[in-house]
């Protein structure tokens, strides 16, 4: 038997589930949710952390949909991310300032995050040299190489997340990927330039 | 690697190695316009020297690429099933 309860909630879900916004907030946030999850961990280092932060941008990002224009979601969304991530900074440090606050954006680490024990022993065979190397980067430098090679975004949106322009970023990665090259140079790892 | 700056686009129908190099890193990644992209590709078929430079800036990208870390598949499925929960779709 089915209560009246319960066919009111069946009713709310199927409108809900009909809404052709909800549906179109589905689709664009489900082919995100692997870039949010690899920013999120990598700003906040930790995995449950990283969960909720995601899950509060989705849940403001829905809020926010019907003043979307539909145009570049991922962007829309690392926006989101990024700005839920400085307030929740800011709740928990009131103290520091805002420039204090941009500086906590950038990855401080090429992997970034609390890892399991399976995925630490995958990371333990792959090449030493280049881990190596990518922890021998400056800050800046790791965080392009971890944006735009680990995380996969663009140039143009890991400039809005560095708030830097977007020569910067290309001329960070040159260098980073640079220094990477000549460590694996040096070791044999790929031809030396002749 | 020359291959920082933004490059002027677009670029000429025949760019020489110069101009190529310039543009590698951002053909590689994927971020130049298609006009541009397939003037480099047509370049580096023809061209032994910038070839073997693309192959091997190819190299050192997909090594580094390689140190991505693993992303938890039940945390993606969690967020999923949030969405789902935001969306009303439960059961679909």
């Amino acid at each position: 038997m089915v209560h009246d309860e319960e066919v009111a909630v069946s009713a709310s879900v199927i409108d809900v589930a009909a809404d052709p916004h909800a549906e179109q907030f589905r689709e664009q946030v489900l082919a995100e949710l692997d870039v949010l999850a690899r920013v999120a961990r990598r700003l906040t280092r930790d995995h449950h952390a990283a969960e909720d932060l995601v899950q509060e941008t989705l849940l403001r990002a829905y809020r926010g949909h019907a003043r979307f224009d539909g145009r570049h979601p991922r962007a829309w969304l690392l926006t989101i991310l990024r700005n839920t991530h400085l307030n929740q900074v800011r709740k928990r440090r009131p103290d520091l300032l805002e420039d204090e606050l941009a500086q906590r954006l950038p990855a401080r680490g090429s992997e970034g995050g609390t890892e399991g024990a399976a995925e630490q022993a995958l990371r333990d065979q792959l090449d030493p040299v280049v881990r190596d190397a990518l922890a021998m980067l400056s800050a800046n430098h790791r965080a392009v190489i971890a944006l735009v090679d680990l995380d996969g975004l663009t140039y143009q949106e890991a400039a809005d997340l560095l708030e830097v322009p977007v020569g910067t970023v290309m001329s960070r990665l040159h260098r980073a990927r640079h220094k990477v090259r000549t460590r694996l140079e040096a070791h044999g790892k790929v031809e030396e330039r002749p | 690697m020359r291959w920082r700056r933004r490059p002027p686009s677009p670029l000429p129908a025949d760019p020489d190695c110069h101009q190529v190099a310039e543009v590698l890193q951002s053909y590689l990644d994927g971020e130049l316009e298609p006009g541009d992209t397939g003037a480099v590709a047509a370049h580096l078929e023809h061209c032994e020297r910038c070839g073997i430079e693309a192959e091997t800036v190819t190299r050192v990208i997909e090594a580094i690429r390689r140190q991505r870390p693993p992303l938890d598949p039940d945390g993606i499925e969690r967020l999923a099933g949030f969405v789902d929960g935001l969306t009303g779709a439960e059961g679909d």
